[in-house]
């Protein structure tokens, strides 16, 4: 036992490495002045920072990522928390079946369903043009998140309250409005927070839903990666990561504090 | 009437999933029977040929054995790492497990792409382990960390592993620390109150994150793609290449199908054999 | 203030019924417990009249106004939660001024009624704090006063008592029903404690499988229940089961000891049910009594002892003052206080009862 204890903390200490070495190795790489991902790194520098900066590519599909994010987010948010609002205060013996439907898109296989969608689209002539499917696509992978995170929230909070403000006088609206919404707004927050990470970072449905023209980051950083190895898609991925980080941070000074 | 009206409030998010999920999966299941044609993506009738093609070619039937191993050996490492992980956190103070639990969703917060380039960056021929290995002189030609299996089945449990740790933690955290302090006062010591009453309880959330990961390693595409280089054939690869590249609808429907329903069926025995009888 | 009025009041959810036909009027002022375990219906009860559930039939009528359809925002009533369902993100100030808001009473007149409210439960100190910040007590004391701030018609208490420690629940208890006379309010308790209802109420009203088993004032519950269910769950009931002698009211002990008992009996031979409460039964020595026994469990409570007597009408529990003891084991004679002892409906020989 006295052995154990010291190797368990090892095994976790490793554990723990493990996790963030992926994401530390992206970052210092795109420090890497040299041409080629070589390592030890040939001195450190921003220049490949400079050079994404000039690449109109990765802009766009950057712009075109947050754009789409941000759509798919705003309608995973309205109608999550409506699904979630049933769930918790009307579903009767429906409420499992409710959950695993809503939860279908993070349980099925991404490609899949993607591919689905696909087949789907292009059967009812819409293919993938207009980005309708892509939209469609990013809205059922966002949605779970939304809905996962509000039900939380909702189940954290005791009933009654709402019911106070209501034989107080506030109609159904304004008892939502002035005593719900605030209560729940910090799982609001983290729902929306993760859908747009998750729409931002979703690869299997926009791979196969994106048509032609321009494409989602992680499309245009896989299609780079496989034919380029210049330290620029680290630095695409550390400002993405960067990204993130800036967007749960604000979220979480937001509101964070309960 | 209430009901009635709060039925409103489902209404979308059941019309979205009926119309997006159900009938695409439905439609799919429906095309892998379809007749295979040129120059469009199925032709008329039906006929077995996509499952023909499949079992019979054995470029694409090795696939799903390939698939299953990658799935298999991805939720063991995922379980024997996220274990002592989970058990860490759950006991842990309230500062820290906010800390460790950053740590362990760090990977969710950034692309999958990105995560899977970076192991391509730790683990390539030039990558930051072979070169720190040749500069310390401890090997000659580098190491084949990547384009094989070793590679991709890390990748993936790195990419997966905060499914595992998830349900472990909540199975763990449901668990009223009463019950090992009783175990205790009983005489077991804590090896035997992890072997019979931590381990046991946590089962539920064993079961769970087992099957989470699996499911997502066998269908993941771009951690094979990139840290496989291709050289991993795995079916979620040929499904993609036959529908995307070839432009063989019933072919790759019927491939992702088998896929789904061995991984069904290897599920069904998992949960079989690791059945919880007493929740 | 307003007087209640429940007719036939049911509710179902789709087979099960909930209420099966609740009739209870509640005159103005007045203090009424809804008395049960759970699962009785009394929650359902006051839902109903919340206007959170819908009635599945029946009315409900304030002051004649029928307010069964209403929504709960129109019915103009307080209430009180067993949580307190205090709004965590206002201060006490702004939660009491709240249910004014929603009236559009004006801002400056919110400001005095509010603080009045807050003086009124000894808060005044505490406008700008927090719930989180308060006692449990004091959440308790702004929740009533929340309640109580709109001048509602009718006050409504769930279960108010139930999350505080015990000391602070006997002063709740007075303090709940001074106020409430001091304010006349015409008041729905529910509660599954016995003790609160009986102490706190006008009228208590016991349920029991969403029927009233009985209605009446404490003392009336306690003394002459209607039926054995109600005297066991209001407090300890000693049921002895003992032939009637010829002329009716009379009662014949193991060991040949008749008692005239006072309530009325109208009927004579076969046997009768009759309770009697362990402090209505004395503890004397062997030979005094009217029914001899042995110690069998003596619990000391402070105040008083209670004895598990063995007698042949069964196990007795009697409570007496502690002036003499008795030890366990020990002989002794039982006397009752044939004035109270409560014939029970339940007549016929044991065969007919058992069937």
């Amino acid at each position: 036992m006295r052995i154990a204890t010291p190797l368990l903390t090892l095994f976790r200490v490793l554990v723990y490495g493990f996790l963030l070495a992926p994401i530390v190795i992206v970052v210092l790489a795109s420090l890497n002045a040299g041409n080629f991902l070589t390592f030890p790194p040939q001195g450190l520098s921003l220049r490949w920072f400079w050079t994404f900066l000039q690449n109109d590519v990765f802009i766009n599909a950057i712009v075109y990522s947050a754009v789409l994010a941000t759509a798919a987010t705003s309608v995973s948010l309205v109608l999550g928390t409506m699904a979630a609002l049933y769930f918790v205060r009307h579903a009767g013996r429906e409420a499992e079946a409710v959950r695993i439907g809503i939860l279908l898109p993070l349980i099925l296989p991404e490609i899949l369903t993607a591919i689905a969608l696909l087949f789907f689209f292009y059967e009812i002539g819409i293919g993938t043009s207009y980005k309708i499917a892509l939209f469609t696509g990013h809205v059922l992978m966002t949605l779970p998140f939304v809905f996962l995170n509000v039900t939380t929230a909702l189940q954290g909070r005791d009933d009654s309250i709402e019911l106070a403000a209501r034989t107080l006088g506030a109609s159904r609206y304004t008892a939502f409005r002035r005593i719900t919404l605030p209560l729940i707004s910090p799982g609001l927050a983290t729902g929306g927070v993760f859908a747009f990470i998750i729409s931002f970072d979703t690869f299997g449905i926009s791979f196969i839903l994106k048509g032609t023209g321009s494409a989602p980051l992680p499309i245009q950083l896989y299609d780079y990666l496989r034919f380029n190895f210049t330290p620029e898609a680290a630095a695409v991925s550390t400002v993405s990561i960067l990204l993130t980080l800036l967007l749960v941070t604000a979220a979480d000074l937001l509101f964070g504090r309960d | 009437m209430r009901r009635l009206r709060a039925s409103i409030l489902i209404l979308p998010s059941a019309a979205l999933i009926f119309l997006f999920i159900v009938l695409p999966y439905v439609n799919v299941l429906v095309m892998s029977f379809r007749a295979p044609a040129d120059g469009q993506p199925y032709g008329e009738g039906f006929s077995l040929q996509g499952y023909v093609q499949f079992f019979s070619e054995s470029y694409y039937a090795l696939s799903l054995p390939q698939s299953l191993l990658l799935g298999a050996l991805t939720t063991a490492l995922c379980l024997i790492l996220a274990y002592p992980v989970a058990l860490h956190i759950a006991t842990a103070s309230k500062r820290w497990r906010g800390i460790l639990y950053g740590i362990v969703l760090s990977p969710l917060l950034v692309g999958i792409v990105v995560r899977s380039y970076g192991w391509t960056i730790l683990l390539g021929n030039s990558g930051v382990i072979n070169s720190t290995l040749r500069e310390m002189g401890l090997i000659t030609r580098p190491l084949p960390l990547m384009y094989n299996n070793f590679g991709v089945v890390l990748a993936l449990a790195h990419v997966f592993l905060p499914f595992m740790v998830l349900p472990l933690l909540s199975s763990l955290q449901a668990m009223d620390p009463a019950v090992q302090q009783a175990a205790r006062s009983l005489g077991a010591g804590r090896l035997t109150i992890f072997r019979r009453i931590t381990l046991p309880i946590s089962m539920p959330g064993i079961q769970s994150g087992c099957i989470l990961v699996f499911v997502l390693a066998i269908s993941s595409y771009v951690t094979p793609a990139l840290v496989g280089g291709m050289r991993v054939k795995t079916t979620t690869l040929l499904v993609v290449d036959a529908l995307i590249d070839q432009f063989q609808w019933p072919f790759g429907s019927a491939m992702a199908l088998t896929l789904a329903v061995s991984a069904g069926i290897v599920v069904l025995v998992f949960a079989r054999l690791t059945r919880i009888k007493w929740s | 203030m307003t007087e209640v009025s429940l007719l036939s009041l049911t509710k179902s959810y789709g087979k099960a019924a909930a209420l099966k036909g609740i009739s209870l009027k509640i005159g103005h002022g007045e203090f009424v417990s809804l008395l049960g375990p759970s699962g009785c219906g009394k929650s359902t009860t006051l839902k109903c009249i919340a206007g959170f559930e819908d009635v599945t039939d029946g009315k409900i009528l304030f002051d004649n106004r029928d307010i069964s359809r209403k929504l709960p925002e129109d019915r103009d009533i307080g209430m009180v939660f067993q949580s307190y369902a205090l709004f965590p993100h206002m201060s006490v100030a702004q939660n009491l001024a709240f249910g004014l808001e929603m009236r559009r009473v004006p801002k400056d007149q919110i400001a005095a009624r509010v603080a009045r409210a807050m003086e009124m439960v000894q808060l005044g100190a505490y406008a700008d704090r927090y719930p989180k910040a308060l006692s449990g007590g004091q959440q308790q004391r702004v929740a009533l006063a929340r309640a109580l701030v709109i001048e509602p018609a009718i006050m409504l208490l769930d279960e108010p008592l139930a999350n505080l420690d015990a000391k602070l629940r006997d002063e709740m208890r007075g303090f709940i029903r001074d106020l409430q006379k001091r304010v006349g309010i015409t008041t729905i308790y529910v509660t599954h404690d016995q003790g609160e209802a009986m102490t706190m109420s006008d009228r208590v009203v016991v349920m029991f499988d969403g029927e009233i088993a009985q209605a009446a004032a404490p003392e009336t519950v306690y003394d002459r229940p209607a039926s054995e269910r109600v005297a066991r769950f209001v407090g300890n009931a000693n049921i002895l089961e003992l032939p009637v002698a010829g002329q009716g009211g009379q009662i014949v002990l193991p060991g040949g000891h008749a008692l005239q008992i006072a309530a009325p009996v109208p009927w004579a031979g076969g046997r009768l049910r009759v309770m009697a409460r362990p402090e209505q039964i004395a503890l004397t020595e062997p030979s005094a009594g009217h029914l001899g026994g042995r110690v069998a469990r003596r619990y000391f409570s402070g105040g008083h002892v209670e004895y598990h007597v063995d007698t042949d009408c069964g196990p007795l529990i009697v409570l007496c003052p502690t002036s003499r003891s008795y030890a366990e084991g020990e002989a002794v004679g039982l006397q009752f206080d044939a004035e109270r002892l409560w014939p029970m409906q339940r007549t016929g020989l044991p065969e007919e009862a058992a069937a």
